[in-house]
């Protein structure tokens, strides 16, 4: 397990090397500094400059040093603690990351909430007896749930419930500080795609279950069926679905994108949006970061949630 | 040195004269009197019409509504930039922010017409190549300081540096300011130096703009959206160190998110701060980051009180919505599907007329904006416009255009595709997409290429037939002389025809604008018969706000003004 940890650590810092330095070497071209003039200074304003003048201003903005040099400097800096700062919002981005982190995590808090026991449960009730009603009603409405993209659902919701019935607001800005209805419609739209695709991967990992071998040996030994599923099938059927749920945090990161600029929460797809829309280079360099140490996380928390489940690698 | 008091300009008797016999509509000469420094009002009352009310002689602000009450706090959905440099930001919603704030010279209302700020009159020459501004007495900066014509100098000044990056350097009136070195760059661009003696200070308050080439826009230039007035002590961001002449201060900005503005009760030397323009109701204004796509949905559940605009895709929405008000104001913001003259296919201009008579723009306007919106001459000169010389309506014709197809040799059909970046809303699309419907009946295959924003405006002035918004520009002469002029910094179509430059200028040197007009007959002619564009349509522009919210009016050129708006 030690080593598990020490190589996924390591892993997850190479990563970030390569991954930052790529973004880099991306964002070093004549093209995105003129872009980055535009978006300051607006194209006719951009356009009003001289060569010489332009040359000025990339200086005067420090765009000018080379890419080893800019990269040097900002692992530096970086090492110290010091993310830079955001060209678009003139704020420090370790408070833009912190702030939209902690949105972000709210939203997520409550996704996960919602999503494991109601997916798990679901997806038990119909992986249980495979062909059954209530297998084949809750397998339909998972596969309807996660055929509609995210933003139809977002729109839908908005158009029902906010403009419709005026349950809710239509949008999430929270202007008067945090709100839960407000996070309603954002959270109704992720649960709505999550749960489904949740519940068929837990139903499919169960009805595996109950198809096997010494499932079909316990029931025939006479044991109980509600015994079985519960001592027996669910410990199993559970491997694949948790392990899952742990991946779906790195899943979360990029779906929140669609879903916190449609309802305009300000949180960490939104950021990541407003800063690759600006070309804001430190802003989107630590927001990489911040996605490859989740990417990397989950997959180790699910390494070794596998582990820990899985008795058969235990030994290994 | 002192400056004759005899501010009365010598057309004004002139104009005064044509006026009581019938030479010159009523219209024509408020345009003309307050364009020469005469104030709004007087020039109303001297044509005998009712002007719309305003706040106080020589003021720019409507009337104060005598139900208006005090307080409250206007919540309005717009897109929150930064607040950094006001002379380069760059787009109009970071002035929106600014404007509770800092303040112009002078202010182009919601009439079109450009009324005086912070200075209180002006006088050009009769060649108009020197102005006189006056700075208005009494106007205080949030710090104590009073505003001097020094501070008026230092900002003119720095809106004419080539090296700022500034979008005014797009304004005549600070071209004027500057000269040709005669060198040029690595890409060929002239370089522009600073007059040395283009900004005079006369005394604390008279200051005198000498200019290179005579300039009809000058009062107009001073209220464009880039040229908020700075404090001499100016360091950016302006969100960090705000000092204003208006009658709020920046509470709080979190870009792309909020941007709060309180009223100034006192200044930073501790005394009551006394705001010059009289009376303004609200305590608070704030500006909550919705895209356009977002703000109705946002004032439908009670997020906002107004929106900066309405696009015309959700006025079905709007109209659909309880307890609010749609607004709408004409403008000359257009679309001009404009061909590139030395490009083949359409450096022949029979292909180009083609294209021109094959199109049906009053058909489009229907389509796109129904009845709101005025259809457009391809010309590029707006009914709003005072100097506009209506020429008559064109009408399509699908078999000259194929005549003259056949003619260019293109008997069997022309292929062409017209770029369009949807920088001003998918109406700009829906256009190209009718204009590729109306132009395949005369054989013309037109592919529409939609582009994002950001790609459309790097590519908007090298691409051979494209599609480009403009905005709102209050004299006629000001969007032809930097898109239609020969080698002009935004002459997208490589026009260059040295009779209509000719006709421009004289139409340019004319300030007497009942003259004016008869000299842009001959310059409306002269574009509309070179069939360099189709341009459909002049596009209103509509704001949403709930009944609550009085006075708020929307603007030509968007520019959201809330001296007497108030709310119930």
């Amino acid at each position: 397990m030690r080593h598990l940890v020490i190589r996924r650590v390591i892993q997850t810092l190479l990563i970030m090397l390569t991954v930052s330095a790529l973004l880099f070497a991306v964002f070093d071209s004549d093209q995105f500094r003129k872009k980055i003039a535009v978006a300051e200074l607006g194209n006719f304003g951009a356009a009003t400059l001289s060569d010489s003048d332009y040359q000025a201003w990339i200086v005067s903005k420090g765009l000018d040093q080379s890419f080893p040099a800019r990269y040097v400097t900002w692992l530096n800096h970086v090492v110290h603690g010091d993310l830079g700062v955001s060209i678009e919002k003139d704020v420090a981005v370790s408070t833009l990351l912190k702030e939209s982190l902690s949105s972000t995590a709210v939203l997520a808090f409550y996704v996960f909430l919602i999503m494991i026991p109601v997916s798990l449960m679901l997806g038990v009730l119909a992986g249980m007896k495979e062909g059954s009603i209530l297998d084949r009603v809750i397998s339909v409405i998972a596969v309807f749930t996660t055929s509609i993209p995210q933003i139809a659902t977002a729109a839908l919701l908005t158009v029902v419930l906010a403009l419709g019935l005026r349950w809710v607001p239509t949008k999430s800005a929270m202007i008067d500080g945090f709100s839960f209805r407000e996070l309603l419609l954002p959270l109704l739209t992720i649960l709505i795609y999550e749960i489904g695709y949740l519940v068929r991967m837990t139903r499919s990992a169960m009805a595996d279950v109950m198809s096997s071998q010494y499932i079909r040996t316990a029931l025939l030994k006479g044991l109980p069926y509600r015994q079985v599923v519960l001592k027996h099938a669910l410990r199993n059927a559970l491997v694949v679905p948790v392990t899952l749920i742990l991946l779906e945090l790195t899943g979360l990161l990029s779906q929140v994108v669609v879903v916190e600029v449609f309802f305009q929460y300000h949180g960490f797809g939104r950021m990541l949006f407003d800063a690759a829309n600006f070309g804001d280079i430190q802003v989107i360099q630590a927001a990489t970061l911040v996605a490859v140490c989740v990417a990397v996380a989950s997959q180790l928390l699910s390494d070794i949630a596998y582990v820990l489940l899985n008795p058969r690698l235990r030994v290994a | 040195m002192n400056v004759d008091n005899d501010r009365e300009h010598p057309l004004i008797p002139e104009a005064r004269e044509q006026l009581t016999h019938g030479l010159m509509d009523r219209r024509e000469f408020i345009r003309l009197a307050t364009l020469l420094g005469v104030a709004a009002s007087s020039a109303y009352a001297i044509a005998g019409v009712t002007g719309p009310a305003m706040a106080g002689d020589n003021l720019p602000f409507p009337a104060v509504d005598p139900k208006a009450k005090r307080g409250g706090k206007l919540r309005i959905g717009q897109t929150v930039g930064r607040m950094h440099d006001p002379a380069t930001y760059a787009w109009n919603e970071m002035s929106n922010q600014t404007r509770p704030m800092l303040e112009y010279l002078t202010m182009v209302g919601p009439d079109n017409v450009v009324r005086p700020m912070l200075v209180d009159w002006w006088k050009p020459s009769a060649d108009l190549k020197t102005w006189i501004l006056h700075v208005r007495p009494g106007v205080m900066w949030h710090n104590g300081d009073e505003l001097t014509a020094d501070h008026v100098a230092w900002n003119i000044r720095r809106w004419a540096d080539p090296a700022l990056g500034s979008s005014n350097l797009g304004l005549s009136t600070f071209v004027a300011l500057t000269e040709l070195t005669g060198a040029k760059d690595a890409k060929g661009k002239a370089l522009r130096r600073q007059l040395p003696n283009g900004v005079e200070v006369l005394d604390r308050h008279t200051l005198r703009l000498n200019l290179s080439q005579p300039v009809l826009s000058v009062a107009e230039d001073c209220g464009e959206y880039c040229t908020l007035v700075l404090h001499p002590s100016f360091v950016a961001p302006l969100s960090k160190h705000p000092i204003g002449t208006g009658p709020y201060t920046l509470a709080e900005l979190r870009v792309g998110e909020r941007c709060i503005l309180k009223r100034i009760t006192h200044m930073t030397n501790g005394q009551p701060f006394h705001y010059w323009g009289g009376e303004v109701f609200l305590d608070e204004i704030h500006f909550y980051n919705y895209t356009l796509e977002n703000a109705t949905a946002a004032l439908a559940s009670g997020s906002v009180d107004a929106t900066y605009e309405l696009t015309v895709e959700q006025l079905e929405l709007a109209q659909s919505l309880p307890g609010v008000q749609i607004l709408s104001v004409p403008t000359a913001q257009t679309l001009c599907c404009r061909m590139q003259v030395d490009v083949k296919p359409f450096d022949d201009i029979r292909v180009r007329r083609a294209i021109v008579k094959a199109a049906d723009n009053a058909a489009i306007k229907q389509l796109v904006f129904g009845d709101h919106g005025q259809v457009a001459n391809n010309c590029h000169v707006a009914p709003i416009h005072p100097e506009c010389f209506p020429l008559p309506p064109v009408v399509r014709d699908v078999a000259g255009a194929k005549r003259l197809l056949k003619e260019a040799g293109y008997a069997h059909g022309l292929d062409v595709t017209i770029s369009v970046g949807n920088n001003d809303g998918p109406w700009q699309q829906a256009v190209c997409e009718a204009l590729r419907d109306q132009v395949k009946e005369a054989g013309i295959n037109l592919s529409v290429d939609v582009m994002p924003e950001q790609r459309f405006w790097e590519v908007w002035n090298k691409v051979p037939f494209g599609a480009t918004s403009w905005a709102h520009r209050p004299l006629g002469t000001m969007a032809l002389a930097q898109a239609y002029r020969s080698g002009a910094s935004w002459n997208e179509t490589h026009y260059s025809d040295p009779a209509f430059d000719q006709a421009l200028s004289e139409a340019e040197a004319s300030i007497n604008v009942a003259e004016r007009k008869i000299k842009m007959q001959k310059v409306e002619q002269i574009l509309q018969d070179a069939a360099l564009m189709v341009q459909p349509f002049w596009r209103p522009v509509f704001s949403l706000a709930s009944s609550r919210v009085h006075g708020y009016q929307p603007h030509p050129a968007r520019q959201i003004q809330l001296n007497k708006v108030w709310m119930s």
